[in-house]
């Protein structure tokens, strides 16, 4: 029994407790609670509900569209988790190598976790602008022509690219502390035995970081089915002929361009569990290597 | 520590008879190199988009093009002004402080009582408050925007403001703080007999000094480059934040009735709060990450 326990009064604990509480349950459980009841019901604006068992997962199940959905997020979740996680991963290598103007190399590549996505979204299509962009020149001088108003591949490495851009500033905050943990004596052994360079991130540093990149795939996973909407939004709307339109944005057109809430609801049930699978993995991961004290 | 360690390192060398592993700790050019290559490309789009928020037009050909104009003054006067920015920027920043500033006051209050108090099924509340982490807000928005509509919520401030109160990260990461600091502390005002508030005030909060600055700043960025859901749940101009801002701006450009500058004018702008506050607090931001990991 833990001595921090030094108050015992339940009303006061009540007290402090129930500003929370209560946010919580009348903004996050029980709106969850109606996602999953009007799931099951046709509901669009200014109509009566009718109940229709599980008519709306029925539609889904057989819906092309919803299908191409699920594909393009899990592509562009690997794409984007990948590419951030390698780009950070060799960043953080190198800003650990250095001894002078670490710093200042650690601020100037942070930064991205302040930086807001709508911003970020803006900021590449400016550049990498089909007629404009200052990108658009250099890359169609190797022999590529930048058209990725129309080209559905083209948009959707451009919108990765976004996305993947925005996140390597929180990777590298948690990456830089993981790896400044791996014991000095340990580096001193590798280079004793001539271990080094990119052999000593990839067989001394990595192994011992695993919890820490583990970590981030989840994080990232989740950012990049959910925390993408508004590069979506404004580079493509899930264009051109639907190939960037992931999961988020097919659900917000589905609420908000149709008004079909039932079928929405719906998907807003298919997020929640893909949401659970992925805390419970993460969850199972942080308990098996909690013993490592990482 | 570094002397001994080198110390160490010396007499191994010596021992194997090798001199050479000395010349390692001496920072390698090309990593310098390699670095600067990656920082110029993590900061480039953002000082395109300085550079040309100076200028007249928003046409780039050229790096000569990428020289910052003389039209500073007047394309941000013209953004704040004509196009509402500073009205959006005020809407973001009174949004933001909301929230932090609420959410800040009930998680301590929620984490005070989960740590200090000896009542039943607390652990109970805390897994229940934890749970809250499957149900981000791309999971309930369509339920969230009804709900938003049957309490006349909706296109106000409450809207985007109080379904963000609480929090099971902030409760997550207070409770972790409070857990380290020493019991002896924790018993010596139990003996002094100080009760709950005085408690709070003068030995909780003032022993929390970084965690509180470093859960402030993750907060603020997290309201701040909120996009989905004001974007949903706000319709008026006039309580539009800067987020929304910035996709009403890339309407008017890519109608062709705006000039690229003042659209980067608007992106640099929305960037900065958020960026100055990481800069100027990066060192309790990064403690407190630490915590958050665990």
């Amino acid at each position: 029994m833990s001595t921090r326990e030094i108050f015992d009064s339940r009303i006061e604990s009540g007290l402090l407790l129930l500003p929370t509480l209560l946010v919580t349950v009348v903004f996050l459980y029980y709106p969850t609670a109606l996602a999953f009841r009007t799931s099951f019901f046709d509901s669009s604006f200014g109509r009566a509900e009718v109940f229709v068992g599980l008519e709306n997962y029925v539609e889904l199940l057989t819906s092309s569209g919803y299908h191409q959905s699920i594909i393009i997020s899990v592509v562009f979740a690997a794409v984007v988790v990948g590419g951030v996680v390698v780009v950070s991963l060799y960043l953080t290598f190198l800003i650990h190598e250095v001894d002078t103007g670490q710093g200042l190399y650690l601020i100037s590549v942070i930064w991205p976790y302040a930086l807001p996505p709508a911003v970020g979204a803006l900021v590449f299509l400016f550049i990498t602008h089909p007629t404009l962009g200052v990108l658009t020149g250099p890359i169609e001088s190797l022999g590529v022509e930048v058209d990725w108003f129309n080209n559905g591949s083209q948009a959707f490495v451009v919108v990765a690219l976004a996305a993947i851009w925005k996140q390597i500033g929180y990777n590298v905050i948690f990456m830089i502390a993981a790896m400044n943990n791996v014991p000095d004596t340990l580096t001193e052994t590798a280079e004793l035995d001539g271990v080094g360079g990119l052999r000593r991130l990839v067989s001394v540093y990595i192994p011992i970081m695993t919890p820490t990149i583990f970590f981030l795939v989840i994080i990232n996973t989740i950012y990049a089915f959910f925390g993408t909407f508004a590069f979506v939004d404004l580079l493509t709307s899930g264009g051109p002929s639907n190939a960037t339109n992931i999961l988020i944005f097919n659900l917000y057109q589905e609420g908000f361009s149709f008004f079909n809430f039932g079928i929405a609801s719906a998907k807003s049930v298919v997020l929640f569990v893909i949401v659970g699978v992925l805390m419970f993995v993460q969850f199972q991961i942080t308990d098996k290597y909690s013993y490592y004290g990482g | 520590m570094v002397g001994v360690l080198q110390y160490a390192k010396r007499r191994v060398d010596a021992l194997r008879g090798n001199y050479e592993t000395q010349r390692i700790h001496e920072d390698d050019l090309g990593t310098h190199f390699q670095l600067l290559l990656l920082v110029v490309a993590v900061v480039f789009p953002i000082a395109v988009a300085l550079a040309v928020s100076t200028k007249q037009s928003g046409v780039v050909t050229s790096v000569v093009d990428l020289l910052p104009g003389g039209y500073a003054v007047e394309n941000y006067r013209e953004v704040l002004v004509d196009y509402q920015f500073g009205r959006f920027m005020w809407n973001s920043l009174a949004m933001s402080v909301v929230i932090v500033v609420g959410k800040l006051i009930i998680s301590v209050f929620a984490a005070m009582a989960i740590v200090y108090y000896r009542v039943p099924y607390k652990d109970l509340v805390f897994l229940f408050i934890l749970f809250t982490l499957l149900l981000p807000v791309p999971v309930r928005f369509i339920p969230l925007f009804q709900l938003m509509n049957d309490l006349g919520w909706s296109n106000t401030i409450l809207a985007i403001t109080v379904p963000y109160l609480a929090s099971a990260t902030t409760v997550f990461i207070l409770r972790q703080h409070f857990l380290s600091i020493p019991t002896s502390i924790v018993e010596t005002a139990k003996l002094d007999g100080v009760g709950p508030l005085k408690f709070m005030l003068f030995v909780l909060l003032p022993m929390s000094k970084g965690v509180l600055v470093g859960v402030s700043i993750i907060m603020f960025v997290y309201a701040w480059n909120q996009y989905l859901w004001p974007l949903i749940i706000i319709d008026s101009e006039a309580n539009q934040v800067a987020q929304v801002g910035l996709q009403l701006l890339q309407g008017d450009v890519q109608g062709g009735q705006l000039s690229w500058s003042l659209v980067m004018a608007g992106s640099t702008l929305t960037l900065l709060p958020p960026l100055l506050l990481m800069i100027v607090f990066r060192k309790p931001l990064l403690e407190t990450f630490s915590i958050q990991q665990k």
